[in-house]
Parts: structure tokens; sequence; C-alpha cells
């Protein structure tokens, strides 16, 4: 089942085609229902009637494997960081994290806390951060409006870089994740 | 109501000491020895057969955990805590495990917060909220809780300046979206 080899970088032949399909994935962003701090209350009134995402082609998908987006929201605890990371990993490519308030950035208020990590792009990549304590339903919507651009830009490329240094992420993981029992990452 | 209780426990138990009452609530202090055959009698003969809480206060000033059951009467509304002063080194306090299931999961807890064992518990030891904890259990008052999250968890730099464009240059932010781009324009 695992292949050893990360995958090739497409050629000068597949830019274009790279160019048409990040303008598709840019319109139809698919997120995890996946909510690990207090920012997945935010989350309710976005994708309810009032403030409604799916209009920008955004939708809930109750499972990693359908979704391409995954939301950190807020304080994220080393034993949740660990489920975090298998999701992150079961998800298919291309894949984006956007981190919601102040916790994800450098700690915020958790900063000097045992349990909770402070700065979120040495464990994942983080395509856009949104800032704030917690960021309004408004403020993600401009975050998600961010993200594709970047997408369509072809500037979202988090997941590369975590197949590419996929050794830093791992020694950052392991260091504060000691009991670690994680599968080995399959490309 | 709670009167009885008082007097019951007065004269069963004479070192007994009063730290607080009100019309359906009795605080008492016991010693370390006669602690468990107070929670046994309150249980057995005085109707508090409720486990609802074992807390814990780390006073390190007198060199010592300061435990208490909230023990409580449903059929008469009545609310009785006991506490008992245990020495800190090395602190060995009996299980309820065998009067009440329920009480593994709060012994499981203070094993792995304050460090305090819990001979009798069938589940003691086992993870319950910290995965892999190596450290001084992180609710005593002598783990340094900010030094051990600069130390684990690392410090995002500050910025010396607040202009974020010296940072993340027109990658993204507003001036880099169709309507900041105007405005670059019109200035």
């Amino acid at each position: 089942m695992y292949c050893n080899q990360p995958p090739e970088k497409p050629g000068n032949k597949k830019e274009l085609l790279e160019k048409i399909t990040n303008m598709a994935r840019a319109n139809s962003l698919w997120v995890t229902a996946y909510g690990t701090g207090c920012g997945a209350i935010e989350l309710r009134p976005l994708h309810t009637s009032r403030f409604d995402m799916e209009r920008f082609g955004i939708a809930m998908r109750p499972t990693p494997r359908q979704a391409d987006v995954l939301i950190i929201s807020g304080y994220l605890a080393t034993k949740t960081l660990k489920r975090v990371i298998r999701v992150y990993e079961q998800m298919q490519d291309p894949k984006y994290i956007v981190a919601l308030g102040s916790c994800t950035i450098n700690g915020g208020m958790y900063f000097d806390s045992y349990n909770t990590l402070n700065v979120l792009d040495k464990y994942l990549p983080v395509d856009v951060y949104v800032m704030g304590c917690m960021p309004r339903p408004e403020a993600i919507i401009d975050g998600f409006s961010l993200l594709m651009q970047k997408i369509k830009d072809g500037r979202a490329q988090g997941w590369k870089h975590y197949k590419e240094n996929l050794d830093y992420y791992r020694e950052n993981q392991k260091k504060i994740i000691t009991d670690w029992d994680l599968p080995d990452y399959n490309w | 109501m709670i009167d009885k209780v008082k007097k019951e426990l007065e004269i069963r138990f004479p070192l007994l000491k009063l730290v607080r009452e009100q019309h359906n609530y009795l605080h008492v202090k016991v010693e370390r020895v006669s602690a468990m055959d107070a929670i046994v009698m309150a249980r057995t003969s005085l109707g508090h057969s409720v486990l609802q809480l074992i807390s814990t206060v780390d006073r390190i000033e007198d060199d010592v955990f300061q435990m208490t059951w909230i023990l409580e009467n449903y059929s008469a509304c009545t609310v009785l805590l006991i506490s008992a002063d245990y020495p800190r080194e090395n602190c060995i306090v009996p299980s309820l495990c065998q009067i009440w299931p329920a009480a593994s999961a709060f012994e499981r807890e203070i094993f792995e917060m304050f460090g305090i064992s819990f001979p009798g518990n069938p589940r003691e030891g086992e993870d319950f909220l910290l995965e892999g904890w190596k450290d001084t259990p992180p609710m005593r008052r002598d783990f340094e809780t900010e030094e051990y999250a600069m130390r684990v968890y690392g410090e995002r730099q500050p910025r010396e300046h607040l202009d974020p464009r010296q940072y993340i240059g027109d990658i993204v932010g507003e001036w880099n979206t169709p309507m900041g781009r105007k405005r670059e324009e019109e200035k």
C-alpha cells in the first residue's frame, strides 16, 4: 500500500492543466468537520443560513478522505495534535490548512500552558492564518477568500512543503508527542 | 437534617473540625487515619450515598495535599464535604473504588495531575488526560509552568517592525486583492 518515492513534480506540459485545475479547486473547498478548540463555535453560524459559506462553494464533509481543507480552530493541545496529524495525513492531495485565532499564531492566552502548543507552523504547514480571539464569521470568510486567491495563483503549496520537509516536521512533532504511535506517513 | 449529620459525626470523631456550615451544606475536616471511616459512615448510615467529586488542593506552605470528598444526599438535598490532609512526599491515599466504582476516574485524574497514588484502584496508571507525560505532574505547585512551556513549545520571536509588508511581502494582504490594488493606484 505504501509508496516509497514522493510524487514527481509536474512538468511544463502539466502547468497549464494545473492552472485550470487550481481554478476548479479554489471554487469548491470542502472542509473536514473537525473542531479542535473553542473556535469551532464560530463555524456554526458560518455554515448555517446567516453567513452561509456554501455560497462560496465551501461545504462541510464528514470524513477527511473527502475533504481538502482542515481548519485548526483555536488552541491545540498536544493530545489533539496527535489526532490532527492523523486527520491531515489521511486527507487527499491537495490539502490546505486554515488556522484560526491568536492561539495558533503565538499561543495566545495559553502561551504558558503545560499542554498547549504555541507555534503551529512548526508542526503542520499552515496556508492561511486568520487572526482574532476568536475571529468572527466575516473574518473567516475573508480568510477563505484569501485562500481561494492563493490557490488560484498556485501559491497554496503547504502540502508540498510538508512532503519535502517531512523530517523537519516529524522531528518537531516527536519532540512534544512523547508516546508516538502513529503509522509512518505514506505519499 | 444537616444538624443530625453533624451531631453523629461529632460523637463518632471527637477530633473533627468544623470548616463551614450552612442550612444544607457541611464541610468538616477529620484526621487522616479516620477519613475513610468518616466516608463509609456518611455513606452507610448518614444517607450521603452519592460521590460527586474528589478534589485536591496542593498546600505547599503546610507541606500537605488537602483531599476533599464531596458527598451528596439526593433525598434530603444536603451536601457533606469531608477533608483530610496527607503529607506531600510519596503521597498515598486509600482508593474508594470498592465503594464507588465511579471514583476510579477521579483518582486517575488526580494521579496524573498531582502524582498521588491510590493503591486499590484497578486502573491506576492508565492514561487519562495526559498521554506520555514524563515531567513533574503539572498541577503540583512546584511545577514551573512557564519554564516548561518555553522549553518544550518554544516561543515565536516578536516582530521588530509593525509593518507586515516587511515580513510577508506582497504574498498576502489586502494590498494584493483587487480592492487593495485599486486603492494603492489611487494613492
